[in-house]
């Protein structure tokens, strides 16, 4: 009985130290990756995207001459367990800005960021809801929302073939239906046609009927939302089959290597939107930078997906937000952090992305890419394009 | 049996405090629930409202599958049913939060004994399908029913007031949590006492049996039902009262393997056990992901094996209790308490 009072003894004081708050003034970063669980593909690299731009801040001296310190942990892509953790971490460390796992811990947690916490805050996600800043200031996204990746596929539509037939084919998720009410606006503003809306779970083998259905429908363009491969390459397979001739395209999840890989030689049938450059584009200074870090710190590693450009661009909008709010009156507080982070205007990050105007507390600009079969890399086949 | 702890009639036997030591103890953890807001910063506070509400659920589907014998397999669509009735009330028809809770939980106790009917001619396995349904058909409801559930979006819930104090915290929320913890609990004890609670019991050992000694199933099976639905319902609100924001996403398939292990963890047919199995289940993997980030801060190379690690020991733990002790923790719980029942003269 001993041995098992001490041990709950220890649990009860070990969840009591972790509790104690560390109250600092060095600009702090603290993050929730869903490092394990179904999101973990992207979980891994953004961690370590967001330790490498703190390390290279860091080495290049900090803010000012003072260290970022930077504290993360597993959310494992569920929400209780994401809000549990940004919780603790708030109260270990009282960071001023945090990052989050997923939409739906955004979700929960965006009226108490505004109310209590108070904190810059970005996340893996690109909802709407989360560039809205008369709604919440605090919460943005270093990308282009769902909705105007949709946009840039649809102004891309627009100038290749005027008043073309669309199909969204789109995930029963809340990631695969948040951009469809946009995208069908958007369409008939730019005169296309929505023909069709195919929707199909996460993973859909059998796709006979949606294929034969967007068939029926003469589409031309198949735009995928809320899947990362499966079932994208699926119906690309499957549409040669059935005689289906249209073009598909995709939004920033599903624009990354694993898709490419899947699909073969029928890479080049797949055109997709990406707010980043890509790893193996070493002719841009950022990249370069990148590519060298890597060979550096991690030998072993040979490849950096979209998500670890996604933490890597977040991180230094975070970093360069700390600088800024640095100069002012009283440093890293709240509304000065917010404050510095919407006046970033033209800042260059070496090509990553053009340089970065903040706009609604989103980045509302994305460039076209296609599969490409020999070389299994994405290559650019439009300018980057702004949605604003 | 204590020393001078005298049970003459059955009304003794079946007292919820049963000894002065009982009463003690209880006091004593009540005036730690009570001490704990006052002790404990915005995490622990949140787990503890987490505990809280994963009490309740666990209480009501022990209600129905550990005391009748019934499996569920719909318990996380109910919960989404009482969480959508409050969340909709409160901000859809101004109704206050107060009165949202019971009517959240009659809702779902309805939608509880529909998906119950099929429990009169089906049993085990076929009736684990059938409350499986309810998982699609309340899933789909509330991704699909927007101009209600506002679908994908979801609905913000404003905090609970009583005239101009807010409960927009964990440590005000958590007072409310209390409450019906304790309002659950409570009448979950009372109930298994009762000649339904013991009709429930009859049921789950034999129900043939139980009909012919004159309990009519269909009454009891469709009130066990309703009971463990309206405790759903009621856990539900209160959940995505806490959170402010209750979307589809809440209410994976995953939740009702949760609350079914939190029930066979803790004990099957255990007001305790479900008490214990709550716990274990919400604080156990926030145990671990503590000590995780502990090894990662000392050792930042080991990360990336010890993270993934942690859900290898969570899986261990629950499988290692099941061998060991398949009655559950509240087989344990009932073993240290006979332990110290006879210390230090124990033989």
């Amino acid at each position: 009985m001993k041995k098992v009072s001490f041990c709950i003894l220890s649990l009860i004081l070990l969840l009591g130290l972790s509790g104690i708050a560390n109250a600092q003034k060095l600009p702090t970063i603290c993050a929730v990756h869903p490092f394990t669980g179904p999101f973990a593909f992207a979980g891994i690299e953004g961690s370590a995207a967001m330790q490498d731009v703190v390390d290279m801040t860091n080495e290049a001296g900090g803010i000012n001459g003072k260290k970022i310190q930077y504290y993360w942990s597993d959310g494992e892509y569920k929400n209780d367990v994401g809000i549990a953790a940004f919780k603790r971490l708030y109260a270990q460390y009282t960071p001023q800005v945090m990052f989050g796992q997923s939409t739906g811990m955004t979700k929960a947690l965006g009226p108490e960021i505004k109310s209590r916490y108070k904190v810059l805050y970005s996340a893996y996600t690109m909802t709407s809801e989360a560039a809205n800043p008369k709604e919440n200031p605090y919460l943005f996204i270093a990308a282009p929302t769902y909705a105007e990746q949709f946009g840039v596929l649809l102004k891309y539509i627009a100038k290749e073939k005027p008043g073309a037939n669309i199909a969204f084919f789109y995930g029963d998720s809340e990631f695969g239906r948040e951009p469809i009410p946009a995208g069908r606006e958007m369409c008939k503003k730019m005169g296309l046609n929505v023909v069709a809306e195919e929707v199909s779970q996460v993973g859909g083998v059998d796709l006979t009927t949606q294929i034969l259905d967007m068939k029926a429908k003469k589409v031309d363009y198949c735009i995928f939302q809320g899947f990362v491969s499966n079932p994208i390459a699926t119906v690309i397979k499957q549409s040669k089959d059935y005689g289906l001739n249209a073009k598909f395209m995709g939004t920033f999840w599903s624009t990354e290597k694993q898709l490419i890989k899947e699909l073969g030689p029928l890479a080049g049938e797949y055109v997709g939107v990406s707010a980043y450059s890509f790893f193996y584009q070493d002719d841009l200074p950022m990249m370069k930078k990148i590519k060298e870090w890597t060979k550096k710190k991690y030998p072993t590693v040979e490849y950096r997906s979209q998500s670890y450009m996604q933490n890597f661009m977040t991180t230094l909008l975070f970093v360069e937000s700390f600088k800024r709010a640095d100069k002012m009156k009283g440093g890293f507080t709240a509304d000065n952090m917010v404050q510095a982070f919407q006046s970033i205007k033209n800042y260059d990050v070496g090509g990553l992305m053009p340089p970065v105007t903040i706009k609604d507390n989103s980045i509302p600009v994305g460039r076209v890419y296609r599969g490409n079969a020999s070389t299994m890399q994405f290559d650019p086949v439009s300018d980057w394009i702004r949605m604003d | 049996m204590r020393c001078g702890d005298f049970k003459e009639n059955y009304i003794d036997d079946e007292e919820l405090f049963p000894s002065p030591f009982t009463k003690f103890w209880l006091a004593l953890f009540f005036i730690f629930l009570i001490a704990f807001p006052f002790m404990a910063n915005a995490h622990l506070l949140y787990i503890a409202n987490m505990i809280g509400f994963a009490v309740i659920g666990a209480v009501g589907l022990n209600l129905l599958a550990g005391f009748t014998g019934q499996i569920s397999l719909g318990h996380a669509a109910f919960i989404g049913v009482g969480a959508y009735t409050s969340a909709i009330l409160v901000t859809r028809y101004g109704i206050s939060f107060w009165l949202s809770i019971p009517l959240a939980g009659l809702v779902s106790a309805l939608a509880g004994m529909v998906i119950g009917i099929p429990s009169l001619r089906v049993k085990g396995l076929y009736l684990c399908i059938a409350t499986l349904a309810a998982q699609f058909i309340f899933g789909f409801t509330f991704v699909h029913w927007e101009s209600m559930t506002k679908g994908i979006t979801g609905i913000h819930i404003p905090p609970p007031a009583i005239g101009g104090f807010q409960f927009d915290t964990e440590k005000n929320f958590y007072w409310i949590t209390l409450l019906f913890v304790i309002l659950g609990v409570g009448y979950a004890r009372n109930l298994v006492r009762s000649k339904m609670g013991r009709a429930f019991v009859a049921i789950r050992d034999r129900d043939l049996a139980a009909e012919i000694m004159g309990i009519n199933l269909f009454r009891y099976k469709l009130s066990a039902f309703a009971i463990s639905s309206f405790y759903a319902g009621v856990a539900g609100a209160l959940w995505v009262s806490f959170l402010k924001v209750v979307t589809p996403e809440h209410f994976p398939f995953m939740l009702c393997i949760q609350y079914l292990a939190m029930v066979i963890v803790g004990g099957l047919g255990s007001v305790i056990g479900s008490i214990f199995g709550a716990v274990f289940m919400t604080l156990i993997p926030e145990i671990l992901n503590v000590l995780s980030d502990m090894v990662k801060s000392y050792s930042p190379g080991m990360g990336k094996l010890i993270i993934p690690f942690k859900q290898v020991v969570f899986g261990s733990l629950i499988v290692g209790f099941l061998i060991f002790e398949p009655r559950g923790l509240a087989e344990i719980w009932s073993r240290i308490k006979k332990f110290f029942t006879l210390w230090p003269f124990s033989y």
